[in-house]
């Protein structure tokens, strides 16, 4: 028996529908069939009117880019799932020609705007002309790119504002100012085509059919680049920096912080089946004090000796995202130097984090720069809590909690968390062992909330509006709380959800409720 | 029946990489110029192409000149070449290559910042410059990034189907635009045909969906005189599956870079065919010895041979061949630790709209360049040349077509035509009973995959013609669209394909029949073994409307055939 799967494509022909609508059709499953293939098989056997791009069939043109249950994909490189339904849709923020051809002229037109060319002052002065390796490495890697347009759709600033060309447009004037050719003053026009927008969360660059992780090569590239060429940072933004270079804390102290209540660093459990270090972050330190100590007895429950430094330093990501390098790896070498010591003094080798933002800057931003400036990574591994638990000490060997929480909860996925360390299912793993949660799958619980990347703090406005659409798909999953694992996220979405009867809580937070709920029972 | 005019001095048909290169130089001459364009901006085949760009620059073996590229690329050719042409290709390669550096390529480099060159088959040295193994991507992209600083005027997704010609010479095209299905009418001084190939007519094809040979169909209808029709290159390497990907192009910088092909029992195959150049021999060489191999019962399961890149370091094939890496990733295979399966796949037509020196057809005002054209490549076509062609006769031809613009004015258009044009057009829109496109093309390119293939025999070629004829006569008239709608309509736009592809088709099929011998990428197992031929077919659409061949004499300026 052959098997079918369910295909629903959106219909449109301006010229005749009122709106776009949903035509189904069976399309006869292949091994290995891909959504192209998928489209070519209806139109073949169904409809020939069917409208859709495709060129290439090889990923190598970027004609076939179309939403893909929710997300945009390029058609030809996106395997087909045998027992999903397959839902296709066209580009979202680009008017519809037909079906699923978007028209793209806006898109030509912000890249025209840009100069988008190599603009030479005067021809080498012979050929051929000389370019190292090393001068291009960076280069070769962001001209991957086939204009696909598929960043473009689910970008969280473009569904909000045109002021922001998109991934792929601020990826090409990253790659004009990389070209030790092009004289044009791409800082500049990056700052014109508000490269400061960006989150950095990293849709970009999990659509992206060539992997090319525009927000770090290109978006931090530049910013860095425009704080070297002494652009001011906005006052939010330089607030953070100059709290951390002072204090190595990125918001100033309110109440007692975490690290000077706790009367020891070392929270040791008998028989332990491990030993981690806990790098609070800022804002647990300083702001959510009983998420870290939720945290540290979640972990001893679990037989986990906890060492929490008592002198720690910001992560910087607050530098990281906005481009001030100087005090970015600053922090990178005390941060690496703070928990090297420990991890000898202890003889321990992880490090726990709760902070999807903190988290990825040690994996992503520390690692690569403290490997390149001395030859060889930080001693240490990194884990998120979740990630930790699930991965290091096991579902089977997790104590079971056993307060009952009776309440729909639903997830945000932390940009940084997800596509920043590749956590995905664990929190959600934890969040459906306390008894009486109803876990609500959010269909969008990846999509940014509007607070990363120096947004909030530097531009409150469009932050306040990618919230907003956040808010829409929270509340559309009719859930009683929201649970994330981001101090950042956890501070956004609960500014977002006032005067809404819907709780934003911490996962270590409610986990270690359900914990004490639990001893009370007994 | 409601037409637009768009009228400009220059128009370039096709937007690949030769089409973008003479649009780019025609703007130089201070003239208005458009693009036309089936595809978006920067979706052309060319983009497709990966290995690389033969040049003699001499960066990495110092010995090499552009004397020895021209005899690499006759011999290749089996002297079938226009030598005047191939003359061309080689002392204008490296300007071109520099003129794409000026535009923002990026190409890998030596160690010494050099453009890096390494070695493809038939080749006496190193001469392949590339970026990593998606080469036509880079050289695209640059090209795109190049129109967009221009005056050339962009049309992108509007579909040309016939040229116009008055009183013998071009005076403009008339096309469709395919996003809103409006009919329109380009009138220009010249015309530039960078229309590409036609790798669609067959069943299993490295090419895009595009190439299904608009520009040999419009040109021969206009009077175009067309060559080497029967050459069509088989890739030797092709995926073989999955289903879906099958005929996907798996560069020859795999076996440039150390490749090597094994049969089913492991053995290193090429030894016992070609043993002094191996898995470099040139591409007719190499497919038809993989496929003796499947004949003779020792392919790999899924009818093809073993390549295999295994023994290489890791980091050499992860900086080369990158996207070979991704493209058999999605297979399943993992190219760093075991071989690809892979099998001929068509690929390229060395034939095409016959031009002279300055890319200038029989059609006074029409002017060729890139895949379309015939001549340059002869019999069999070295990989990386058709990279630098495009950029090579691009250039050419769009200066020269400057200039005849520059020296003409716009001719009258027969509105007659245009009229009837647009007309049979409509008519597949209205038509209830007919063929639908879908079911006509699978027909027609298992036919061409079957009849007019790798091996070819008499029977087989004079079945294929019979059976072309009968569908042209049959077939295409009563070609009809499921669903009457102008707007972005792929069953339409496919239905308007269909009669360039048979026309084509029966090209190939009726030049392969007259030629009795081997020679190039024309092998019939039934060959005349007396026959050298050393002529060149040329294909004309005559007086009565039947289609003429003729074979002509070769054109020889340096070397004379042994």
């Amino acid at each position: 028996m052959t098997k079918t799967i369910k295909t629903r494509v959106q219909r449109y022909n301006p010229d005749l529908d009122d709106e776009p609508y949903f035509q189904d059709f069976d399309v006869e499953y292949e091994p290995g069939m891909t959504v192209l293939d998928a489209l070519l098989y209806i139109q073949d056997k169904f409809d020939s009117s069917l409208a859709f791009r495709w060129e290439c069939r090889g990923g190598q043109c970027g004609s076939c880019a179309v939403r893909v249950n929710g997300t945009a994909r390029i058609a030809c490189r996106t395997k087909v799932e045998p027992d999903e339904v397959l839902i296709l849709e066209p580009l979202e923020k680009l008017p519809i020609i037909k079906d699923l051809v978007n028209d793209i002229s806006q898109v030509t037109f912000r890249i025209r705007r840009i100069r988008p060319y190599v603009a030479r002052d005067k021809l080498p002065e012979q050929y051929p002309e000389i370019m190292h390796s090393d001068s291009i490495e960076k280069l070769r890697e962001i001209r991957k790119c086939i204009e696909c347009s598929a960043c473009l759709s689910n970008c969280p600033i473009v569904a909000e504002t045109w002021d922001y060309p998109g991934p792929m447009i601020i990826r090409q004037l990253a790659r004009l100012e990389l070209d030790p050719r092009d004289v044009e003053d791409r800082i500049a026009m990056a700052m014109n085509e508000s490269v400061y927008s960006c989150t950095t969360c990293k849709m970009c660059t999990d659509i992206c059919p060539k992997s090319i992780d525009i927000p770090a090569l290109a978006v931090e590239l530049l910013r860095a680049k425009a704080v070297e060429a002494g652009y001011p940072l906005a006052s939010g933004q330089q607030g953070f920096i100059d709290q951390i270079k002072a204090t190595g804390r990125a918001v100033p102290e309110k109440k007692t912080p975490l690290l000077k209540e706790i009367e020891t660093e070392e929270f040791l459990v008998d028989n332990p089946r491990g030993r981690v270090a806990f790098f609070t972050g800022c804002l647990i330190d300083y702001r959510m004090q009983n998420t870290g100590k939720a945290l540290i007895d979640v972990l001893n429950r679990n037989g986990i000796d906890v060492i929490v430094p008592k002198e720690q330093w910001c992560c910087a990501s607050p530098a990281f995202r906005t481009g001030d390098l100087h005090t970015a790896q600053d922090a990178a070498r005390r941060v690496t130097e703070i928990f090297e010591k420990i991890s000898e003094k202890y003889d321990l080798d992880t490090v726990v984090v709760a902070c999807a933002g903190c988290g990825k800057t040690l994996r992503e931003d520390h690692r690569p720069f403290i490997e390149e400036q001395r030859g060889e990574p930080p001693m240490f591994k990194v884990y998120d809590m979740a990630e930790y638990m699930l991965d290091v000490i096991g579902k089977e060997n997790i104590v079971k909690p056993k307060g009952e929480i009776k309440m729909k909860i639903t997830y945000h996925e932390p940009c940084h968390l997800g596509r920043g360390q590749g956590v995905i299912d664990q929190p959600i793993e934890l969040l459906k062992m306390i008894p009486g949660v109803e876990y609500v799958e959010d269909p969008y619980k990846n999509r940014c909330c509007g607070a990363g990347g120096g947004v909030r703090a530097g531009q409150r406005e469009l932050s306040q509006k990618i919230a907003t659409t956040k808010k829409g798909y929270i509340e559309d999953t009719g859930a009683d709380m929201i649970t994330t694992e981001c101090p950042f996220c956890t501070i956004q979405i609960s500014d977002i959800l006032k005067g809404t009867e819907i709780k934003t809580r911490y996962i270590p937070d409610l986990l270690a409720e359900s914990y004490r709920l639990g001893d009370e029972k007994e | 029946m409601e037409y637009k005019t768009i009228m400009c001095d220059v128009l370039v048909v096709g937007a690949g990489g030769a089409g973008c290169r003479a649009a780019i130089e025609a703007a130089k001459h201070n003239l208005d110029v458009i693009m036309i364009s089936k595809e978006l901006l920067g979706k052309a085949h060319t983009a497709m192409a990966e290995g690389g760009y033969n040049v003699s620059l001499g960066n990495v073996d110092p010995d090499d000149n552009p004397e020895t590229h021209f005899k690499d690329t006759i011999v290749g050719g089996n002297y079938l070449n226009n030598q005047h042409l191939a003359e061309i290709l080689v002392r204008d390669a490296p300007q071109r290559i520099f003129d794409l550096e000026d535009m923002g390529a990026v190409f890998d480099r030596t160690p010494e910042g050099k453009i890096a060159q390494r070695p493809f088959g038939k080749q006496s040295w190193r001469r392949t410059a590339y970026a990593s193994d998606r080469t036509g991507s880079e050289i695209m992209v640059t090209l795109t990034e190049a129109i967009r600083k221009t005056s050339v005027r962009v049309f992108d997704e509007v579909f040309a189907t016939k040229l116009l010609v008055t009183d013998g010479k071009i005076a403009g095209i008339c096309a469709v635009d395919l996003k809103y299905g409006d009919y329109l009418i380009f009138r220009a001084k010249s015309v530039v045909m960078a229309t590409g190939g036609a790798g669609r007519i067959y069943k299993v094809t490295s090419n895009a969906q595009l190439d299904v040979g608009d520009g040999y169909g419009m040109a021969y209808e206009a009077g175009c005189e067309m060559i080497d029709m029967e050459m069509v290159q088989f890739h030797p390497t092709g995926m073989v599956k999955p289903e879906s990907a099958k005929g996907r192009l798996v560069t020859e910088a795999v076996r440039g870079e150390g490749g090597i092909l094994l049969n089913s029992e492991g053995e290193r195959f090429m030894k016992r065919y070609y043993p002094d150049v191996m898995e470099l021999a040139g591409r007719d060489q190499v497919a038809r010895s993989i496929m003796t191999e499947v004949l003779e019962g020792r392919g790999s399961p899924d009818g093809g041979a073993y390549l295999s890149i295994a023994h290489l370091p890791k980091r050499i094939v992860e900086f080369r061949l990158e996207s070979m890496i991704e493209q058999f990733e999605d297979a399943g295979v993992d190219i760093r630790e075991e071989p690809m399966q892979v099998s001929p796949t068509a690929h390229h037509f060395m034939g095409g709209l016959k031009i002279d020196e300055n890319a200038s057809t029989n059609i006074p005002g029409l002017f060729a360049s890139g895949e379309c054209t015939g001549g340059v490549h002869g019999g069999n076509r070295l990989g990386g040349n058709a990279l630098a062609d495009t950029q090579v006769f691009g250039a050419l031809s769009g200066e020269t077509a400057a200039k005849y613009a520059k020296e003409n004015r716009h001719l009258g258009i027969d509105r007659d035509a245009a009229i009837k044009e647009f007309e049979r057009l409509e008519a597949m829109l209205q038509r209830k009973d007919g063929v639908s496109p879908a079911d006509a093309r699978d027909e027609l390119t298992a036919l061409m995959w079957s009849k007019v293939q790798i091996f070819r025999k008499e029977e087989d070629m004079a079945e294929a013609v019979k059976e072309l004829r009968r569908i042209e006569k049959e077939v295409v008239p009563q070609i009809k669209v499921d669903v009457p709608v102008k707007r972005f309509n792929p069953g339409w736009h496919q239905a308007m394909e269909f009669v360039h592809m048979v026309t084509t088709a029966r090209m190939v099929a009726e030049a392969a029949l007259m030629r009795k011998g081997n020679r190039g990428a024309h092998y019939r197992v039934d060959a005349d073994p007396d026959e050298t031929g050393y002529y060149n077919i040329v294909i004309r659409k005559g007086k009565d409307g039947e289609m003429e061949l003729t074979k002509e004499d070769l054109v020889i300026t340096k070397i004379t055939p042994p």
